[in-house]
């Protein structure tokens, strides 16, 4: 009993994931066989049916393009006809294509997977690295998110953690968990900004930490905006260069663009660590005359700095909202903690420490101290001592649809979480059997500019002439930022049956499938990178 | 789970909806901002959700669920200078039963607190907006004309009936210009 009673803390990135748990009241990051400790959120369907995961998988990108899906969080509780598909569409090789209800789903030759049935791939991987690390089965796990993340986003990573055959206890915000790793066992009390520059996600939050309490005052981000960016940048370079030079795109061929995005990326690496990076790369395409072509080129940091500068700044424009959400001035602060791979960039670094006026903390691992901080929650939730407490806030404005195309406001961004908020309504019809409510997520008052989580419909209320039948319409932002919307007859007190969600979710059905699917997929075991 | 704590918690739940903000971080109206973040963490700590998580549902986890909600819905109120301010007026007056939680005005209600004081009739406002020109022009007789007009389009609007009884005094008060 003692032994199975373990849980695990799942940083599920869009990049890299990692995993962790708490070892003898420590967190302790779990590698594979081979010894990496994080591993990319790269999933490859191989022909023998196993599907590979992880850094093994990143080679078959170019190897097997049409079968290797990455960035998947980009996509993960997004709609069909949102902006960020359209981007994914044009430059990712695996084929995106259109589910029901708006829906995004990847083809892999016959299959379509939904977007967390790719996602319980890589979380499968992480769950089996400890299980092999352990020898014994885990079931529960925190798994993190961005904490910019909306409700549809929340919802389908929870449901990739069940099909991955995981008790989700906990959907757990990035900056929050990086804060608790930092906090754990200190007995500080101390104000700290969390700079969290991931692959494809930016958050900052400002927290306050006591002895035994994590409260977030404030949490602001940018969804679009991460690593890869920094990429595209090399990337556009690169391209536009050859172009000159040979005639040739190399974007206009999905092969050639994989090639050079993954020398954007190590040439990102380098130029961060060097100074400079020296790029090549070998026959990356053939000339009209049939001729195989190099791509050399090379990249100082100057160059890099420039290219990339209005990407940090766009950061520092986040980060006086996420301020201003907790009242105060960058000098208040005790400490500036950074999160996410990137943020090794020294451009980041001297930008950030400019902009907060003071050094960043040293000696926190920027790609494992979320997976810690969710091993950390995990184990407390567990044991329910209760020697912490994580005081979080919802990162969105929830807000319900009205005439004309506009919306209200119902719960506040930067609300402490859970929440409720109750709002009542009439018919206005006589003998009307439904009533429809539309719920958004965002800071515009107009809908088209705010995230559709749903259409709610609600009927089983008495039936009466307009205007005679109250319907209370309570919202709850639970503890994992997800929104729950339920109804009552307020004379009757009666709820309101049924609670049909219009969205792009998966049912409990679907769900069950899945579970059966990722848990017949055998991973396939790679080689050390 | 202490037996002591259990009974605590349900008989906070009983009288939840009775209670003020402030009694819900158990502090005084006239507290300091750091007696009401202390109390807050003082509560939290007693009441937060993630203590009960091992708990089946149970109808105690519901329990505190709620008495959570409520917590940080007094919190976010309590904390916010201008809020607490305008609750603290709210619910020191004789509505204070209804005004217990505190809700801001949204942007429709502004406008319906509008539309309530000029009318929401054609007609009706068509007459108001005469009888405020006759009131400014310091035609006393024609605006309270204008508003009994008023408000046989509108009979319950208290607005109209302010302005005309207004009006019906200046009449009587041989009010002279100078």
């Amino acid at each position: 009993m003692a032994d199975s009673e373990i849980a695990i803390g799942i940083d599920l990135g869009t990049s890299y994931s990692c995993v962790s748990i708490l070892e003898k009241g420590k967190p302790t990051v779990i590698p594979n066989e081979w010894g990496e400790r994080t591993h990319a959120s790269v999933v490859s369907f191989l022909d023998d049916g196993t599907v590979l995961v992880g850094n093994s998988a990143k080679r078959n990108i170019i190897t097997n393009a049409d079968n290797t899906v990455y960035s998947a969080k980009r996509l993960i509780g997004r709609f069909y006809f949102s902006d960020e598909v359209k981007k994914a569409q044009a430059v990712m090789p695996y084929k995106i294509v259109e589910g029901e209800n708006n829906s995004v789903r990847i083809q892999i030759r016959e299959n379509i997977y939904s977007l967390p049935e790719i996602s319980a791939l890589v979380l499968k991987e992480m769950k089996s690295i400890v299980e092999n690390y352990l020898g014994h089965e885990v079931k529960k796990a925190v798994v993190t998110v961005p904490a910019y993340f909306n409700d549809n986003q929340r919802q389908a990573t929870k449901d990739a953690g069940r099909i991955a055959g995981l008790d989700v206890m906990r959907i757990l915000n990035e900056p929050t968990a990086a804060a608790l790793a930092y906090g754990f066992g200190k007995d500080i009390a101390q104000r700290i900004a969390v700079y969290d520059l991931g692959g494809g996600t930016f958050d900052v939050s400002v927290l306050e930490i006591g002895k035994d309490v994590f409260e977030v005052l404030s949490t602001a981000g940018d969804t679009y905006l991460g690593g890869d960016d920094f990429d595209d940048r090399i990337m556009t370079w690169l391209a536009e260069d050859f172009l000159k030079k040979n005639g040739i795109d190399l974007r206009l061929n999905k092969y050639c663009l994989q090639m050079l995005k993954e020398a954007s990326e190590r040439a990102k690496i380098d130029v961060g660590r060097d100074s400079v990076a020296r790029i090549s790369v070998e026959g990356i395409c053939q000339d009209p005359a049939g001729k195989v072509m190099d791509l050399t080129a090379t990249l100082t940091e100057v160059e890099f700095n420039r290219m990339v500068m209005d990407l940090v700044q766009r950061t520092f424009k986040v980060c006086d909202e996420a301020l201003q959400g907790a009242r105060m001035t960058a000098n208040e602060l005790d400490a500036v903690i950074l999160v996410g791979g990137p943020t090794r960039l020294p451009i980041v670094r001297t930008s950030v420490k400019h902009y907060f006026g003071r050094d960043v903390m040293a000696g926190i691992d920027p790609d494992e101290v979320v997976a810690a901080g969710a091993s950390i929650q995990a184990t407390s939730l567990l044991d329910s001592k209760g020697e912490h407490y994580l005081l979080d806030v919802t990162p969105l404005t929830l807000r319900v649809g009205t005439v004309g195309g506009y919306t209200d406001k119902v719960i506040d961004k930067n609300t402490p979480i859970p929440i409720e908020r109750s709002k009542s309504y009439t018919t206005n019809r006589d003998g009307q059997e439904r009533v429809k409510i539309k719920v958004y997520q965002g800071e515009s008052n107009k809908a088209a500019e705010c995230e559709l989580l749903g259409e709610f419909e609600f009927s089983g209320f008495r039936i009466a002439y307009r205007g005679e039948v109250r319907i209370e319409v309570t919202f709850e932002i639970d503890t994992n930022g997800i929104v729950n919307v339920t109804a009552a007859d307020v004379e009757t007190g009666q709820k309101t049956s049924c609670t049909i969600r219009l969205s792009s979710g998966l049912t409990d059905d679907m769900i069950k499938a899945a579970q059966e699917k990722n848990a017949s997929t055998q991973l396939a075991r790679g080689e050390a990178a | 789970m202490d037996e002591g704590f259990e009974i605590e918690a349900q008989a906070l739940a009983q009288i939840l909806d009775e209670l003020d903000y402030f009694q819900i971080l158990k502090v005084s109206q006239n507290a300091s901002p750091d007696e009401i973040k202390a109390a807050y963490y003082r509560e939290s700590r007693a009441y937060h959700p993630d203590r009960f998580f091992q708990l089946p549902d149970c109808e105690l986890k519901t329990t505190v669920g709620r008495i959570y909600k409520r917590i940080n819905e007094a919190s976010l109120c309590l904390r916010d200078g201008a809020r607490r301010l305008k609750y603290l007026t709210d619910v020191s007056g004789p509505d204070r039963a209804r005004r217990l939680r505190f809700v801001e005005a949204s942007e429709q209600e502004l406008k319906k607190d509008k539309e309530q004081e000029i009318g929401t009739t054609p007609q009706g406002r068509k007459f108001f907006m005469a009888g405020m020109q006759d009131l400014a022009a310091l035609r006393f007789a024609a605006a309270e004309r204008n508003f009994k007009m008023a408000i046989t389009y509108e009979p319950a609007n208290p607005n109209y009936k302010a302005k005309r009884d207004e009006a019906a005094k200046l009449v009587k008060s041989d009010f002279v210009v100078r």
